[in-house]
């Protein structure tokens, strides 16, 4: 049986096996309690409840994340009991040793998989557009992670972790659109949906200041038939990934960013860094957001002047939302085989800490 | 009592410069951030803004009367009245509270651990106090509620980085620089020599150096680059008032501090104005365009920390360093230290002299420092200096020592349990961590 990649996000979890031909099948991470029992009571209580198992890229709720797992490992990928293979999971920046050893002891122990390995979804991302070495711009739903990698191993020195994403952006959208729309009642799922539709960015700094004077304005008719209106809005959310001080936080925008941690990586590793930038994740593949990246990033200085790499002809068109689960795939055809990974035995010798040896 | 298996250990080494943490076992620190924190006195801000601070960022503590900005993301964003202040001065910890904001820093928003569950080794100056120490364990274990403590000296965890029980430690880092005999595990305390020479002192050097020859550095905040025509670039300069001198210096320090780590070397003789004076000069690009050109500059500065009179000669500074007259350069320092050695060990310590530290990781340093050495020590003596290749290990051996030992199945049963500051109080610290 192949080997199966799982990519858990804040909203989706990526899985699938490594043979999948159209990329992964796709999971919303949100989940809804169900009562025990059917009486009435209860069910009225768990109406508006809902249960993130992810959040801000980690793992809280470790029954709701099993529960998760489940169901789409058996039903969504067809796994029988009695012959689980072997599984491959990225993780995001800075996992505390803690977590990822309940993460082997939850899959060992409840799931009976017979191999397992761990790696960043920055090195992965990378491994995705054919690069060992480079830097990830990684925005995604929960969190933003800025990393560098350097020959497979990321650099943790240089490397930071933002608690904003695609998730902020939402209520910043709902915010926004509930000032211009006083009237109107959405809920923040259907936000969601207006923002990947119509958030984009502004091509500068100037052309976002001129459409906050004067926008053109779109109607747009939700599915309850109430119609509201879109202007200025829609660049305010692309806005806000390079001016942090839109969302509220004392932070410096994504490029500078960018080039604060490469500074950090010692100078002759910079030219590789530099001309091996990837930006992936959902949040990145905005409407304008790669072609405002790049003119932010020809206004720095040429010795530290990032460039985006382009993903290989041989990869599907919307890599870059799943670059971590690509990078994966493609990972887990070289560990398995060769023995790399974590096996059944070697847990049941050792215990959840052979995780850190092992996986790097 | 732990098993090293089982429970990770946290290593965390606060320098005068940077503070690197991060789990017992790795190869490198994970977390590394100045030790320094910005400031702001509630007393000058007005109240509405206050609530609408706490509610921003996670990791700035109200305390009392100040708010504390740490890690190179908080303080690399400029805020109004911000002072950048350190708490560490001479090597010893003078202000406890912004200790505490930079453990909490380094522990909960960048390892991302609970500090109930994991042991911690913390390293210290050799030249720290009893007092200090016990307030170190105090804090740690009322306010953290670590289960295990243990204090190492920086010179043994440097040694354990290298592999020796005995060796000369030199340890030349950000604040000062520090001349260590370390033998079979133990500092011997009566050789130990300091001087306020360090990394920090040279990138002051090279500032004052910069400014006298007219060439002023511009903090990133204070100018934007704007694009006028394509490919034409222009650069705006921006003006702050309400930054504070503290933070500007700060921000300058950070630039110069690079200039100086990609262009010095120290010379392979001492330095003197005329041979020098025809050198070819290196072209360095600063953030905001401008490109400068450094000479002379790039062997003078280095070889402050072998002859601190040059300092005299560099205007602007006369007054940094009050007895410099009484400092020694750093071959000077090593000689002496051994000299108040035994006889015995000390044809051993010439032949392990150890480099750590982050102004250790300046090219050719460590072949000068052979050179002069050569030159001064007596003549039975076989001379030899070790430094790491890597950039990295030599800046974070004291961490990786640290790392090493706290891994180690037999230094399990030496931890400090909480279980015995409860029964003996914070004094048992001396017993348990020579």
């Amino acid at each position: 049986m192949e080997p199966t990649v799982i990519d858990a996000g804040s909203k989706i979890l990526k899985c699938g096996y490594t043979a999948a031909e159209d990329g992964p099948t796709v999971i919303p991470t949100l989940m809804k309690p169900v009562p025990e029992d059917e009486s009435s009571a209860d069910a009225s209580l768990f109406e508006n409840v809902t249960v993130e198992p992810v959040v801000r890229g980690f793992v809280r709720d470790w029954e709701a994340m099993e529960d998760l797992l489940e169901h789409a490992l058996y039903s969504g990928l067809g796994w029988e009991i009695g012959n689980e293979g072997n599984i491959l999971f990225t993780e995001p920046l800075a996992t505390p040793k803690a977590v990822r050893e309940q993460l082997v002891q939850m899959m060992f122990e409840n799931f009976n998989i017979s191999g397992f390995y761990a790696s960043e979804q920055a090195v992965l991302s990378l491994y995705a557009v054919g690069r060992i070495s480079g830097c990830t711009v990684d925005i995604g739903h929960g969190k933003m992670d800025i990393a560098s990698v350097i020959e497979g191993a990321v650099h943790h020195i240089s490397s930071r972790r933002f608690e904003v994403g695609g998730l902020d952006l939402t209520n910043l959208f709902a915010k926004e659109l509930g000032k211009s729309n006083p009237l109107v009642n959405i809920s923040m799922s259907d936000v969601e949906k207006l923002k990947e539709q119509y958030a984009c960015c502004a091509e500068d700094i100037g052309a976002y200041e001129r459409v906050q004077q004067s926008c053109p304005e779109e109607q747009h008719t939700l599915p309850d038939g109430q119609v509201i209106k879109i202007g200025r809005e829609k660049y305010t959310v692309g806005e806000a990934l390079f001016q942090p001080s839109i969302l509220g936080l004392e932070a410096h925008g994504i490029v500078e960013q960018l080039v604060g941690c490469i500074s950090t990586v010692p100078t002759e590793n910079h030219r590789q860094l530099l001309e091996n930038t990837v930006l992936c994740g959902g949040t990145a593949s905005m409407t304008g957001f790669e072609g405002r990246f790049q003119k932010e990033a020809s206004l720095c200085s040429s010795a530290i002047r990032p460039s985006l790499v382009k993903p290989p002809e041989y990869m599907p068109d919307n890599l870059l939302n799943y670059s971590a689960w690509v990078g994966g795939a493609i990972l887990a055809k070289v560990v398995f085989p060769q023995n790399q990974h974590v096996t059944k035995a070697d847990y049941d010798e050792t215990g959840p800490s052979i995780v850190h040896r092992k996986c790097f | 009592m732990y098993g090293g298996d089982e429970v990770s250990a946290i290593v965390v080494d606060l320098g005068s410069h940077t503070c690197k943490a991060g789990y017992a076992g790795e190869d490198a620190p994970k977390a590394v951030f100045p030790s320094v924190v910005g400031s702001i006195d509630q007393m000058e801000v007005d109240d509405p803004d206050n609530s609408d601070k706490n509610s921003v960022s996670a990791d700035s503590k109200p305390k009392g009367k100040h708010k504390f900005y740490v890690g190179s993301q908080d303080l690399g964003f400029r805020r109004d009245h911000m002072e950048v202040l350190s708490p560490i001065k001479d090597g010893i910890v003078v202000d406890w509270d912004m200790v505490e904001s930079i453990w909490d820093h380094a522990l909960r928003k960048c390892l991302l651990i609970d500090p109930k569950e994991h042991p911690m080794l913390l390293a210290e100056s050799c030249s720290n106090t009893q007092h200090h120490r016990e307030k170190a364990a105090e804090i740690m274990f009322e306010k953290y509620q670590v289960p295990a403590l243990f204090l190492a000296k920086n010179a043994v965890l440097t040694s354990f980085a290298s592999g020796r029980a005995t060796s000369l430690v030199v340890d030349s880092g950000g604040g000062s620089t520090t001349v260590a005999p370390v033998h079979d595990g133990y500092v011997i305390q009566k050789a130990v020599s300091t001087s306020p020479i360090g990394g920090e002192l040279l990138t002051d050097c090279l500032l004052k150096s910069l400014e006298q020859k007219g060439i002023a550095i511009k903090p990133r905040y204070a100018f934007k680059r704007k694009e006028i025509r394509p490919g034409e670039f222009q650069t705006v300069d921006l003006d702050f008032p309400n930054t504070t001198e503290s933070y500007k210096l700060y921000s300058q320090r950070v630039i110069a501090s690079d200039i100086k780590e990609c262009v010095c070397r120290a010379p392979d003789t001492p330095y003197d104005e005329t041979s020098y004076s025809n050198i070819p000069m290196t072209p360095y690009e600063l953030p905001d365009g401008q490109t400068i050109e450094i000479g002379a500059d790039r062997f003078k500065i280095p070889d402050v920390l072998f002859n601190p009179s040059l300092v005299q000669t560099i205007p602007g500074m006369e007054s940094s360093l009050e007895t410099a007259s009484t400092i020694r350069g750093l071959p000077q320092m090593v000689i002496d230290s051994i000299n108040k050695c035994d006889v015995d060990i000390r044809r051993e310590l010439y032949s392990s002299i150890l480099l750590a530290g982050g102004t250790s990781s300046m090219q050719q340093l460590k072949e000068r420092l052979e050179k002069d050495l050569l030159e001064e020590s007596p003549q039975s003596a076989r001379v030899k200096v070790l430094a790491s290749g890597n950039a990295t290990e030599r800046r974070f051996s004291v961490w990786i020592g640290g790392s090493i030992l706290a891994s180690l199945g037999s230094f399990q049963q030496m931890w400090f349990s909480k279980s015995e500051y409860e029964e003996h109080g914070a004094s048992y610290i001396q017993r348990k961590c020579p």
